[in-house]
Formats: C-alpha cells, sequence, structure tokens
C-alpha cells in the first residue's frame, strides 16, 4: 500500500477528476479537496493493520468458477441498440471526433 | 568544420538490440468474453453488420452482470500450455478503468497481477533460440471507432461500432529476448501457426486477429568503454508482419538518432508510445493516454475466481496437438517430403490434418506419404481449386484417397485416370476400385487387344511410324494419342511405349 498523502493538493483533484471526466469549478475543486483528503485519511488509518500473510480478499463470496458453455444467446435489434444513442449516424453511433484510433 | 574536443559526444562503436513482444489474440469463441452475444471473432460472424452482435451487456446498460465464458479459459489455457506455461490454480479479474467511446463500461475487464499462464519459454525454429514467456492473460476487446460512412465518405466524428466490444482476448508478454526484427517477425508466424493448430483462430491478420506491440530499445556501447541504453518505445497496434517488421527498423535508427541529439537514456518516466505510419514506414509519436496507476486497477466484484484443478487441466491438455514445427521435421525428415511439399502442406491446419488422415488410411506407411503428398498437391489441388473449396472438404475422403493409392501403385489405373478418378470421387462416396472398373479406367492387360490399338495407330499415322524407325522419339505423341483414345486410356504408357518400339523393329 501506498503511504498516505500528508495532504491533497488541487493539481491532484483537477487529475481525477479529468480521468472521469468532470468538470470543477475552483471552488468545487477546493470543496473537493477536503472530502478527499478525509476520506484516504481514513483508508491510511486501515492500512495500519498488519496484513502480511494475508491473501487480499478479491471478491466476498467463497464461489469459484462461475462459467457458461459457449452458446450463443439473444441479442438487441439494432434500433435497441440506437435507441440511447446521442447521435446516429446509420448503423453506428456517432460521437465527437476520436483521435489516435481505437483504445483497444 | 572540426568539432571542439571539448564538446565532442563519445563515438556509438555498437549497437544491440533489445525487444519484446506484446501480442493480443483475438479467440475465436462462438460467444463473447463475459457475455452469450456472439463473437465477431468467430468464422460465422465475420461479416455481420455494424451493431448487430450487442446485448444488454456489451452495452453496459444497468444490472446486466458479466458471466465468463468457459471455452474461452480452456483456449487461453491451451496456448498457455504449448508456450510452456504454468497455469495459474487461481486467477481473477481486474477492472482497468478509463473513459472512452468503444469502451461503454468505462472500464476493461482484464487481469492485472493474477493472470491465467506465466513463466513459458518457445523456442525458435532453425536458430533454437529461446524466448522468454513472462505472461499471458485474458482481457475483452473494445468496440471499433471508424471515420469513414458506407460507401466511403468521410465522416466529421468519430462512429461506434460495438461488434467487436467484449471479444476474449489473449494478452501475451514475451521477455525482452529478441534481437532483431527478423526474430520477432519469426516467433510472430510461429505463435500464429500454433493458434491457428489449437484451433483458437484463423489469424487473419486483416481481420485484425492477432496485433503486435514491440516494445524497443537500444543498447549502445560508446567509444569511452560505456553502456547506454536508449528509452524504451512501445509501438502500439501493429496488424502486419510487414510492419512490425518496419517499426522495429525504424526504431533502431531513429533511436541512435535521438540518443545523439538529446542524449536521452532509458529511465523513470522517459517510456514513449508510437505508432505506425504504413504510409510514410516510420514510427510517429502517439498522445500518452493514462499512466497505469491512473487506470485504478482494482478487482471485478462482479466476478467470482477461476480456479483450475488437475482434471480440468488435463481435459485442456487432451485438446492439445502436434504444432506445425514437429510436424514439419517428421514430413521432411522420416516421412521422406520434399520441403517445399511439406512447406505447402503445412500452410493450413486442416490440409496438414488431411494429409495425415491420408497416410493413416493408407497404412500409416511413412514410404506411402511422399506420394500421397505429391498426389494431393498436383492433383487434389487442382480439383479442389476447381470446386472452389479447401482439398479437406472438396468432398474425397481420406479413405478414398488411400484406395486411388493403391490402384495406382499396383497398376491398375495409369496417371492420367488417378486424375480423372480423384475428381470422380471428390463427387461420389463410391469405392475407388469400382468407380475405376465402372468407368473403364482398369489397364487392359490383354496383349491382343494392346496389338490391335498399336497396329490401328501405327496404320493411321504412316509418317510418325516412319519417324520412329528414324529414331526421331518426338513421333511417339502421335502414336500414343491415338492409342489413348482408342482404348479410352486404360493403357499403361510405358507397356504402350515398349510395345509401339516393337512393332516398328526398335525394340528392345
Amino acid at each position: 500500500m501506498a503511504e498516505p498523502p500528508s495532504s491533497l493538493s488541487s493539481k491532484d483533484v483537477a487529475h481525477v477528476a479529468r480521468l472521469a471526466r468532470l468538470h470543477l469549478d475552483d471552488a468545487t475543486v477546493e470543496s473537493y479537496r477536503t472530502q478527499l483528503a478525509s476520506v484516504l485519511t481514513h483508508i491510511a488509518r486501515l492500512g495500519q493493520v498488519d496484513t502480511s500473510g494475508v491473501e487480499p480478499m478479491a471478491h466476498p463470496m467463497d464461489t469459484v468458477n462461475r462459467l457458461d458453455p459457449d452458446e450463443p444467446g439473444p441479442v438487441l435489434t439494432l434500433d435497441q441498440v440506437l435507441m440511447n444513442a446521442p447521435a446516429r449516424e446509420g448503423d453506428f453511433i456517432a460521437v465527437p471526433k476520436v483521435l489516435g484510433g481505437d483504445s483497444a | 568544420m572540426p568539432r571542439m574536443a571539448t564538446t565532442q559526444t563519445p563515438e556509438i562503436t555498437s549497437t544491440r538490440l533489445i525487444i519484446g513482444l506484446e501480442i493480443h489474440i483475438e479467440l475465436a469463441t462462438r460467444t463473447k468474453m463475459f457475455t452469450r452475444a456472439p463473437n465477431v471473432a468467430h468464422p460465422s460472424r465475420y461479416d455481420s453488420a455494424p451493431n448487430t452482435l450487442v446485448d444488454p451487456l456489451v452495452m453496459a446498460l444497468p444490472g446486466a452482470l458479466p458471466v465468463m465464458n468457459r471455452r474461452a479459459v480452456e483456449m487461453s489455457m491451451k496456448v498457455g500450455l504449448a508456450l510452456g506455461c504454468s497455469i495459474a490454480r487461481r486467477c481473477r479479474w481486474d477492472r482497468k478503468n478509463y473513459y472512452y467511446p468503444d469502451l461503454p463500461k468505462g472500464y476493461q475487464i482484464s487481469q492485472y497481477d493474477r493472470p491465467l499462464c506465466t513463466d513459458g519459454a518457445w523456442e525458435l525454429a532453425g536458430s533454437g533460440r529461446r524466448i522468454g514467456i513472462i505472461r499471458a492473460h485474458l482481457e475483452e476487446d473494445t468496440g471499433k471507432l471508424g471515420h469513414e460512412l458506407p460507401g466511403g465518405l468521410d465522416y466529421a466524428g468519430s462512429l461506434v461500432d460495438l461488434n467487436r466490444a467484449g471479444t476474449p482476448l489473449l494478452e501475451v508478454v514475451t521477455a525482452p529476448d529478441f534481437t532483431t526484427a527478423d526474430e520477432v517477425v519469426q516467433f510472430a508466424q510461429e505463435l500464429r501457426d500454433l493458434c491457428r493448430y489449437l484451433r483458437v483462430t484463423e489469424g487473419i491478420m486483416q481481420k485484425g486477429h492477432m496485433r503486435f506491440e514491440p516494445n524497443v530499445n537500444l543498447a549502445l556501447t560508446l567509444d569511452d568503454g560505456r553502456e547506454v541504453r536508449t528509452p524504451v518505445v512501445e509501438v502500439k497496434n501493429l496488424n502486419s508482419f510487414r510492419s512490425l517488421k518496419g517499426a522495429i527498423e525504424h526504431e533502431a535508427i531513429r533511436q541512435v538518432e535521438a540518443w545523439q541529439a538529446d542524449g536521452r537514456v532509458m529511465g523513470r518516466g522517459m517510456k514513449a508510445t508510437r505508432g505506425w505510419d504504413d504510409v510514410r514506414l516510420v514510427t510517429v509519436l502517439q498522445r500518452e493516454k493514462e499512466d497505469a496507476h491512473d487506470y485504478r486497477y482494482f478487482p471485478d466484484p462482479d466476478l467470482v475466481w477461476v480456479e483450475v484443478d488437475e482434471a480440468w487441466l488435463a481435459r485442456v491438455r487432451e485438446e492439445l496437438v502436434e504444432l506445425p514445427g514437429s510436424r514439419a521435421q517428421r514430413y521432411v525428415g522420416p516421412w521422406g517430403l520434399a520441403r517445399k511439399d511439406a512447406d505447402q502442406l503445412l500452410a493450413e491446419p486442416d490440409l496438414s490434418d488431411f494429409f495425415e488422415a491420408c497416410v493413416a488410411a493408407a497404412g500409416g506407411a511413412p514410404a506411402a506419404a511422399a506420394a500421397i503428398a505429391k498426389l494431393l498437391l498436383n492433383v487434389g489441388m487442382k480439383h479442389a481449386n476447381e470446386r472452389q473449396k479447401p482439398l479437406h472438404l472438396a468432398g474425397i475422403t481420406p479413405a478414398q484417397v488411400a484406395g486411388l493409392m493403391a490402384l495406382r501403385d499396383e497398376g491398375t489405373v495409369n496417371a492420367g485416370s488417378a486424375d480423372a478418378l480423384f475428381g470422380m470421387l471428390c463427387d461420389s462416396d463410391d469405392e475407388p476400385r469400382a468407380a475405376a472398373e465402372r468407368s473403364g479406367m482398369v489397364i487392359v492387360r490383354d496383349d491382343r487387344a494392346l496389338d490391335a490399338w498399336v497396329d490401328a495407330a501405327l496404320a493411321a499415322n504412316a509418317q510418325a511410324a516412319d519417324d520412329l524407325r528414324a529414331g526421331k522419339m518426338a513421333a511417339m505423341g502421335r502414336i500414343m494419342g491415338h492409342v489413348m483414345k482408342s482404348s479410352g486410356g486404360t493403357v499403361d504408357a510405358k507397356t504402350v511405349q515398349a510395345r509401339v518400339m516393337e512393332r516398328v523393329g526398335k525394340g528392345a
């Protein structure tokens, strides 16, 4: 676990906001900065517990191998796929231009 | 102008390429990784219209929950085992968070620190060079962004097609063990063959079934004795062997020039991402996306762990097949095939399997293999092409091929009839001997009949007969043609030739 930040900067908040595609004004950044800092301080306290030798719990249930056979199921119609799209162009969802191609 | 000694940078005395490779393989399952909408990477869905392989999970509609595809896990295990990897007893799924229009959920499900396959190695054919495999993990592909409308018109925005979203992707990561672009390409081709033989993909590069991302840098030895390393460059999304080779070779030159210009060396924050410009044949700097820690990986709470026990592993192990490298050694070794024939048969897994089934049907003797290979490649391919089908689907069975070979070997049919018979057997289930008899292809062993055909041919072609008597063997073609025609092709060419020479008084 990383050390808790002694304080959270406005720059950190702006960066996290950008990753989440949120537009925050300066006053909101400041209000989030104090709130987030207190969240991080609390999480840092949890980090003080000695957990060496404990397998991290990725899931609250003990169930494993919930797997389906590879059998095709139903799909949505094209109209259903496109009905909530911000804009439609032919059979595609139209969005503002993204440079640099697919994210994959 | 001579440079001032005080400002002179050290000269480079030698360079050494250091390359690691990441390969994304789209698995040809019938359905997607975490839902049962059909998978565009399965041959039956290659040509699906945009946005027709989409269900609520693919769209990330509220309440839709992922369920793993058993087959995708098994295909990944197969590739991992073939690459000599250990298969994790427990692995899990993590979310990689980022926003992009081709990713409706806002995160990609991947395996971060608990991958399915780890610590393998692959030996390159020929050189035997060992390439370490660090890991192979499963994730899901994203949708596709296009900028062209149907018909080729440019579109000002981006067009989202979600057919590919959720296709199972196996990402294989090698150690930085490559030292030349050619080695990287050889590995990439061998991995493609491996995947095709394991039936996890058809490996069609133009469809993006495999995408390569080399990590390239250079160790520079300087004339002052030091060795420095240039910053690592990752070239994204190469989908042809040509671009893979071109990108690495370009980096090998560009990084020397970059070091000479700015002196920058490998280190924290120095890694850069570049793309390949297929027209100008250069790599170009790409705008940085998020850093790794910005992806905020965390375990996906909607998915449970995968546990692999001995029994499951054993079942998957049984699906492994002999890989092309090993087949090639057998073909050109004990089976005595020409290298060219072996390569041609191995180019398609189905063809190689069909050939081996034919050899097995003929009794499995290595001695028969080379002749069967010749028959399939010289005669079989022609009939398959005429039917516009691959040979294994042309209609003839391995048992029929074996029967046909037997008829030819025992001299019951001649080469020309064997060709015609091959075609007939593509269109019928007949037993080869019965088909040959019914079609009058069985070679006539009756000397009187043969003499009658030969005499008639000589009488009808007096000039050719005279030429033969004068030793002009080119005239034999005319006589042979006549005999073949009157006998309906049921004679053995060598026997006829000997007989003709006897009749013109030139017999041995």
